[in-house]
């Protein structure tokens, strides 16, 4: 397990967000891509249907139950560039709430508008967006407001154009980069002006607390998660 | 501050002089003529209203409309119907707008790729016409878009940045097979429980010319008014839309019954109750008013 540095933890407490580039990359990064297109492929189809009957949102898509469909995509719960630090934030009490394995179009605006996910009194709440195609700036990369994950931060109101948020900052990356983040910060995905979607997995996570995720939750791959460790990540003992 | 209700139907019994499409719902012999509409608004002090046709998009069918804003010129205005695969629509508008007191069109498609990751070209939209059309000739755009559209309007927002856009009934969008009608003989429109609506319409508010109307609360709720379930959508678009750029509107007749004309005059108070008298004011007709250029009552 690779701990967060120093700098790395000071970075954490002080931003509210890390940077893993090349968090994966090689042979891992093209069967991560390789598993995300088959699947966004297959699942498109059945999205637009959804979208017509009124049942899905029309400007991105999740391919369904992903990590049923792939192992790869249980591999990256816990992939060794960031699953430490994520240990390591949550003391050692850290629990999957679930992957979102996306596919955002490029539109004339952004599917969603500047936000925090959780309160202050919400558990530790952390996501990492793993990008899954290169993100180049104006093409829907993520963007965040240091320090805004703070109690006494703010307060924030939402501006009409992403750009107005202020104090915030831009993270255009490469195909592997990981992005980790306090969910309590004000984040959003910028607008995509590009003809390119962006494909991207954000990874749900939360510090452990009774009862948060039933064992039935992640029962089906339950094959996958023979470890003790990964057993405990999946809540699949209670 | 004139109060005005920003979207409502009225009609007379099919006839020779009024012809008009018929259903169950409005069958050949029902009427709810605009003498009714005037005694509600009489009775809860609503100043204006805007006519939103309905049973046919002929140019005959919107006679009883004409009538209606030929003899109220100072109370309504309204808002008509352009049938689809119309091969001139711009005709069509000019004849029906010529100094009658109809001041936009209603539509729901658009006529471009279901697939929002298809490359677009706006010029090769069907409803590109009707766009341009209003852009030239000053005319409000009444949308309620099937939920396979949606993703279709920024692009002819971007396109025609000066036509004023209102989007009907909380901005939003139907899905295919999801419309019926209740035992009141009110709209019904099956709706997630989660708002998918923050991710199309509600994100075009960063355009100036688009306005939305409070609406139709009956139609998505899950509960009796005042419909609090929807509290959070309607918080969602003042903040995101802001109280200059929203309309009160009944939705009348289909609401006579339940919950009555009366109650639905109170029901921005009912779930912003935290609006400013002023802000009130605005969505209760300052802003209808102001955009759609309602003369003084």
């Amino acid at each position: 397990m690779i701990l967060p540095t120093p700098e790395q933890k000071a970075q954490w407490e002080a931003e509210g967000y890390l940077v893993f580039e090349n968090a994966i990359q090689g042979e891992d990064l093209k069967r991560l891509q390789n598993a995300f297109d088959y699947w966004a492929d297959a699942c498109k189809a059945e999205w637009l249907d959804r979208v017509e009957a009124g049942d899905a949102v029309a400007t991105f898509y999740d391919i369904p139950n992903p990590l049923e469909k792939d192992p790869v995509f249980i591999d990256i719960i816990d992939y060794p560039s960031y699953y430490g630090a994520l240990m390591a934030f949550t003391d050692h009490d850290l629990i999957l709430l679930g992957p979102q394995v996306r596919t955002v179009a490029p539109w004339p605006v952004s599917y969603t508008g500047w936000h925090p996910d959780v309160g202050q009194s919400n558990p530790l709440h952390i996501k990492v967006q793993i990008y899954v195609n290169d993100v180049e700036p104006g093409s829907g990369e993520f963007g965040f407001v240091p320090g805004s994950h703070k109690p006494d931060s703010g307060p924030y109101t939402r501006p009409m154009r992403q750009e107005s948020m202020t104090g915030h900052k831009t993270f255009p990356g490469k195909a592997g980069t990981a992005i980790m983040f306090n969910s309590c910060g004000w984040h959003v995905s910028m607008d995509n002006h590009s003809d390119t979607p962006r494909k991207s997995i954000i990874l749900i996570y939360e510090k452990r607390t009774p009862g948060r995720i039933g064992p039935e939750q992640f029962a089906s791959i339950s094959d996958y998660c023979q470890t003790p460790e990964r057993r405990k990540l999946f809540s699949l003992d209670g | 501050m004139p109060r005005i209700d920003a979207h409502l139907h009225v009609f007379t019994k099919a006839s020779a002089e009024f012809p008009r499409e018929i259903s169950d719902i409005w069958p050949a012999e029902r009427e709810e003529p605009v003498e009714k509409l005037l005694d509600e608004m009489e009775k809860h002090q609503i100043d204006q209203a805007v006519l939103v046709q309905m049973a046919g998009a002929s140019i005959a069918n919107h006679r009883y409309l004409l009538r209606c804003l030929k003899e109220y010129p100072n109370r309504f205005l309204g808002i008509g119907l352009v049938p689809e695969g119309h091969p001139n629509p711009a005709d069509h508008m000019a004849e029906l707008t010529d100094n009658t007191g109809i001041i936009g069109f209603r539509f729901s498609t658009f006529g471009g790729p279901r697939d929002i990751f298809a490359k677009m070209d706006v010029r090769e939209f069907a409803a590109y016409p009707i766009w341009e059309c209003a852009a030239e000739r000053d005319y409000v755009l009444w949308l309620y878009p099937n939920a396979i559209n949606a993703h279709l309007l920024p692009y002819l927002i971007e396109a025609f940045p000066q036509v004023r856009i209102v989007l009907n009934h909380l901005a939003v969008c139907p899905g295919a097979g999801k419309f019926s009608w209740d035992a009141f003989g009110r709209p019904q429109v099956q709706v997630t429980g989660y708002n998918l609506f923050m991710h199309t319409t509600y994100r075009l508010a960063r355009f100036e010319n688009v306005n939305v109307h409070l609406s139709g609360q009956y139609a998505f709720s899950k509960e009796e008014f005042p419909y609090k379930d929807l509290a959070g959508w309607h918080h969602g678009l003042l903040g995101g839309f802001g109280a200059k750029r929203l309309m009160w509107a009944t939705d009348f007749p289909w609401i006579l019954e339940e919950p009555g004309y009366g109650k639905l005059t109170t029901v921005i108070e009912e779930l912003l109750p935290n609006l400013s008298e002023a802000e009130l004011a605005d969505i209760m007709g300052g802003n209808a008013k102001r955009i759609l250029r309602f003369p003084d009552s």
